[in-house]
């Protein structure tokens, strides 16, 4: 065979073997990766909603979803909302629980976050950060206390700044603030009731 | 052309021509991921999947790549490992997949892996390559664990997670960002160089 003929030949052989395997590796993975993803924002879920045994998609528009939790016999728990902010290094995918009346924060999770390790990366943690958020007043502005106070120092509606991650505690701040503005303007227009017809 | 035996083909990759601190090829994973013990770990692993298999094809195929488009075929074979392995890890150790983020995918422009491709496995017999690939993605994996277990204990005070420095440690944060790494690294491929300077004396005196 001439060389440019084996070079087209060789090079589109080795191109097709590879993209079939790939193709099965996908047929192989596709599902479980998916499952994955789902187990995930179930388990986040009842994380934000705590005692939540069940959950279902009320509500979804791009960057943003409502999710209702309930208890074993369908008890309306509260609302869990998935949303994104921009972040020091990029988008951080937060989930914020609110109680069935929205008059009270229950929880905040961080999904995805790619901020300083060890600065902004604290948003994930616990006790310095999202112990804070849990029962604020949903009626007052949120707010960030700065230098971080005790627990029983901060406001109603008060949660701590990470020391030396301001940027990365008021994005969350701000994502939060916007997620629960936009959760109340949903509900006082309706739009998440008729829960029944939007389960997945 | 064999002037080795298959161990220290095997042997060479561990110290003499260690990917990290010898021959300082694909610093860019090296330098990112190592800010945990796990990360360092779950890297090592995923580059000696790649770097294995490759080596393994590329010097199967060897003698019916024209040279021309030897390159673009490696990458083709490397991309297409890489793809496995990122899937497969996203499918079965979701948190690790999280953890390593974008830097799986990168792996395709790691350098050891093309590097070892056009420096070995294209002139070497199938078994020989596969030797070399299996010392040099353990002297990688093994240099990453160095890195990311200093790197995690100063940085965090863990080891694997688990907390092994009392309450009185205050983490260096510095350990753990980008800045941490390059000292680190700096610090570990400047002592590699001294001790083979010292043993190569000893071995000439």
């Amino acid at each position: 065979m001439k060389l440019p003929a084996r070079m087209v030949v060789v090079l589109t052989g080795v191109s097709l073997l590879a993209a079939a395997f790939l193709a099965g590796v996908n047929l192989l993975t596709r599902e479980r990766i998916a499952t994955n993803k789902q187990k995930e924002i179930e388990a986040a879920i009842s994380l934000v909603i705590p005692g939540a045994r069940s959950s279902r998609k009320v509500y979804e528009e791009r960057g943003f979803s409502v999710y209702a939790g309930s208890d074993e016999s369908g008890n309306l728990l509260g609302w869990a909302v998935e949303s994104v902010t921009g972040g020091f290094q990029d988008n951080i995918i937060f989930l914020v629980g609110a109680d069935a009346e929205l008059s009270r924060i229950r929880r905040l999770y961080i999904l995805e976050q790619k901020e300083t390790p060890g600065l902004g990366a604290k948003i994930t943690d616990e006790k310095t950060f999202l112990q804070f958020w849990e029962g604020k007043d949903m009626n007052l502005p949120l707010a960030l206390r700065k230098p971080p106070a005790g627990k029983e120092d901060l406001g109603p509606a008060e949660v701590n700044t990470i020391t030396g991650a301001t940027i990365s505690s008021e994005a969350v701040l701000s994502g939060v603030t916007l997620s629960l503005d936009r959760l109340k303007k949903l509900r006082s227009e309706g739009r998440l009731e008729g829960e029944g017809s939007h389960a997945r | 052309m064999p002037d080795k035996t298959l161990g220290q083909e095997f042997v060479k990759g561990l110290w003499a021509e260690n990917p990290v601190s010898r021959q300082l090829l694909g610093m860019c994973s090296t330098l990112a991921v190592t800010n945990a013990v796990v990360n360092g770990l779950a890297m090592g692993l995923a580059v000696a999947f790649v770097l294995i298999l490759s080596s393994l094809f590329v010097s199967l195929i060897r003698k019916i790549i024209p040279n021309q488009v030897r390159i673009a075929s490696y990458i083709v074979i490397i991309a297409s490992f890489v793809t496995i392995a990122d899937r497969f890890m996203a499918a079965y150790f979701p948190p690790l997949s999280k953890a390593l983020g974008p830097y799986v995918p990168l792996i395709v422009v790691n350098c050891i892996i093309l590097g070892r491709a056009e420096a070995f496995a294209s002139r070497n017999s199938a078994g020989r390559s596969l030797i070399d690939a299996l010392g040099m993605s353990l002297g990688y994996t093994i240099a990453l664990v160095i890195l990311s277990a200093i790197r995690e204990l100063l940085g965090s005070g863990t080891l694997l997670g688990r907390p092994v420095l009392g309450a009185w440690f205050e983490p260096w944060v510095i350990m753990l960002l980008p800045p941490g790494a390059f000292l680190t690294l700096g610090i570990l491929i400047a002592a590699a160089f001294a001790i083979e300077r010292k043993a190569r004396r000893r071995r000439s005196a």
